[in-house]
């Protein structure tokens, strides 16, 4: 078996840039002939996983029952057997918070909703492959649930706290942690307008600004002024939702 | 999906734009795209005679009594107490919830039948409002499945088989008919509170998800507290300025990856983002009930002001399919009356009566009824003998199978109509009977669908929704 993964992963078929091109999107648009290398979404726990690592906050405990992290409140309860013991859903705390996924407390008449969104099979068939969709949920996702938010909200501050004030370096430092590799000169700028904008927006709006640093159960980083926080955090929720951040390729 | 037409054809319109896309902004990508999505469904299944477009489906999960509410059998009260005959029950399956019982004792419905409108349909005392309306409704008393648990007979009404993992109807009717509206999703559930029996059987996110079909076929599943939709709202300090600022970023950004890349799912995925982005307008706009006047909610009860219960859904109902989605289902749980039926029923039928009757003459009025087809059933019936101890005022009922009442309404359905006999007990089918498959065809075939193209290869077969044995929609309830 390992022979045969190490036949297939190193070879030249598989090591080819995934970038098409016009020809091979007209020739082999579903890359049946391998004309390309591989390039697909992450799995849904791949993705919280990811994000979770790259903030710093990955418990990386392993072993032990499993844990319920953040979820909205009420899914379990609308479906619920009325007697059950797990109609009502209580939230752990603490490292539990930041496990990875595949700890995830599951219940099949109410998965995790960020794990079924992004196409965590159900439990309830065999599963030969699994489906990868591409929805305006998963993007609610990825901008609005409290754990990519709060992930954000570590890079950022990691970045704020490795790189002094050099801005490019801490956009870089995000980069390396998410994509692997650093910004281009465009990327650069297109970051530098967005932070901009952020700034901007969290000087005149103290308290929005103290919002986005407070969600998640982690207490907000001390040392960096709340606006700067504020608005990193938009920038590193920005970079955890890039397209190349949760894609293979 | 990751084979099939489906998915070269979402091809083709990406190389399209993919090739296009250069000398364009994103927002007119993303424009482009999502007008596109209001096409799509699946040509070859759709028939030109459809008479619906879209449906709302109010589901009484848990099996309604049929002879408490529809099935009117006076020949019962004589038999208050006596065994139901073995020349009747024919050693059909029970549930294990009666199959030791010593006796089956015939338990009459304490309530009182008319005849209401010109079809002269019969209903009992419970309904006061759905009689105002007897002659919008077709109802047939003849429905039959196989399954005699809920989680079984649910899974199988809702997807065409006792087991779980196929898509549901809704999710063939997203997959069929394609989209009408680019800003909601084709398919919503709307969950609701009931007020009988607190104790009430388990729903399962399953029965309607998609199965093997696309997962944007799945229901989406509209809460009613909290988001709507699920993480629809920016966080705390984010507010739709800082949002867009955020999105032009992550879109500039993504438009290079395509530039690189040539991937198409690039694209996809900015336009997701700016569907995304639009949902979170136009979600709160559609759950914003305060510019509703009074007077509707009047109509629709004083329930219709509180978040989550049938009344409201129904109101909201109405409002998604002002919208252009294809199926709204109502599921109301609370229905499964073992025991104590006549302390629940009243207040289980009160959850729904009035708002039932409220949608129907609201949808009449806006003259969307006759392109609305409306549906109203349980998963089965419930016995004519009483489960536990029998008094005249108190009784309870067991899951029937082997016939049951279910109605529909508007989106071409003859109103008025009465169709199915059962025999005096309500145990067997004398005439005209109608299995679940046949009302997923007739739901199909008034929505336009031809119940036997629609199809997609899974495991080596044609998947449909209902199945390979005979199976047609019932005619004699179409105009």
């Amino acid at each position: 078996m390992r022979h045969m993964l190490r036949l297939m992963l190193t070879s030249s078929t598989y090591l080819q840039d995934s970038a098409s091109s016009e020809k091979k999107n007209r020739v082999d648009p579903a890359n049946r002939l391998l004309s390309r290398g591989p390039r697909f979404r992450l799995d849904a726990e791949m993705i919280r996983d990811q994000a979770l690592a790259a903030s710093g906050l990955l418990e990386r405990k392993v072993g032990g029952p499993s844990v319920k992290p953040y979820q909205p409140e009420g899914i379990w309860f609308a479906v619920g057997y009325s007697g059950s013991n797990t109609v009502r859903f209580k939230q752990d705390n603490g490292d539990k918070l930041y496990r990875r996924s595949l700890y995830t407390f599951w219940k099949r008449t109410a998965p995790p909703p960020t794990m079924e969104i992004f196409n965590a099979p159900s439990r309830e068939n065999c599963t030969v492959q699994r489906e990868r969709t591409n929805t305006p949920l998963q993007a609610l996702v990825l901008m609005n649930d409290p754990q990519f938010v709060e992930a954000a909200r570590h890079l950022a501050a990691n970045a704020i706290k490795e790189c002094g004030d050099d801005l490019a370096k801490r956009a870089d430092y995000m980069a390396v942690r998410v994509l692997a590799r650093k910004f281009d000169d465009v990327e650069q700028g297109i970051v530098r307008h967005s932070l901009e904008a952020f700034l901007n927006a969290y000087k005149n709006n103290p308290e929005g600004a103290k919002g986005v640093v407070s969600v998640g159960d982690s207490p907000a980083q001390e040392g960096i002024p709340t606006e700067e926080l504020a608005a990193w955090t938009m920038v590193a929720s920005q970079v955890l939702n890039f397209d190349e951040a949760i894609t293979k390729h | 999906m990751n084979t099939s037409e489906e998915s070269l054809r979402e091809y083709t319109r990406r190389q399209f734009l993919g090739n296009t896309a250069k000398g364009l902004g994103t927002a007119a990508i993303a424009s482009l795209l999502a007008k596109d999505a209001t096409a799509g469904g699946i040509p070859h299944a759709q028939l030109p005679t459809a008479k619906a477009k879209r449906a709302i489906y109010l589901f009484m999960s848990g099996g309604p009594a049929q002879m408490d509410m529809y099935d009117y059998k006076p020949k019962m009260g004589e038999w208050f107490d006596k065994d139901l005959p073995d020349s009747v029950r024919m050693g059909q399956r029970l549930t294990t919830m009666t199959s030791k019982q010593a006796r089956f004792p015939i338990a009459p419905s304490k309530y009182s039948f008319q005849q209401y409108g010109q079809g002269g349909t019969w209903m009992s005392e419970l309904l006061p409002y759905t009689q105002k309306v007897a002659d919008e409704l077709a109802v047939i008393r003849t429905v039959w499945t196989e399954a005699i648990n809920h989680d079984p007979a649910i899974t199988y009404i809702q997807t065409g088989r006792q087991i779980p993992g196929l898509p549901s109807l809704g999710s063939w009717l997203s997959y069929g008919l394609g989209s009408a509206n680019e800003n909601l999703p084709t398919f919503v559930v709307l969950t609701a509170t009931w007020t009988g029996r607190k104790q009430a059987q388990a729903l399962y996110q399953r029965l309607w998800s998609s199965g093997p079909l696309a997962s944007r076929h799945a229901g989406v599943s509209l809460r009613s507290s909290g988001d709507p939709v699920l993480y629809l709202s920016n966080p705390s300090g984010v507010d739709s300025q800082v949002r867009r600022a955020m999105l032009d970023g992550v879109n500039a950004f993504n438009q290079r990856t395509y530039e690189k890349e040539l991937d198409p799912v690039v694209q996809d995925r900015i336009s997701q983002y700016e569907m995304a982005f639009r949902m979170q307008s136009s979600v709160p706009d559609l759950t914003d009930l305060s510019k509703e006047p009074d007077h509707v909610f009047e109509r629709y009860g004083p329930d219709s002001r509180k978040p989550g219960t049938f009344a409201y859904s129904c109101l909201l109902a109405r409002r998604l399919a002002e919208r252009g989605v294809r199926l709204t289902q109502i599921f109301h749980r609370g229905w499964d009356q073992h025991g104590g039926l006549p302390k629940d029923l009243p207040n289980q039928c009160r959850d729904i009566d009035q708002p039932t009757y409220a949608l129907l003459t609201d949808l009449k009025e806006r003259g969307l009824l006759d392109d609305t087809l409306v549906v109203w059933g349980g998963e089965f019936g419930r016995t004519v003998y009483c489960q536990g101890k029998l008094t005249k005022d108190n009784y309870g009922r067991d899951h029937h199978p082997k016939c049951f009442t279910m109605w529909m309404a508007g989106g071409g359905v003859k109103g008025g109509v009465n169709y199915g006999v059962t025999d005096d007990f309500s145990y067997n089918i004398v005439e005209n009977p109608v299995h679940i498959r046949d009302i997923n065809a007739t739901i199909m075939h008034q929505l336009g669908i031809d119940h036997e193209k629609l199809s997609i290869k899974f495991k080596g077969l044609d998947l449909r929704l209902t199945g390979v044995e005979p199976t047609s929609p019932v005619k004699a309830i179409l105009s």
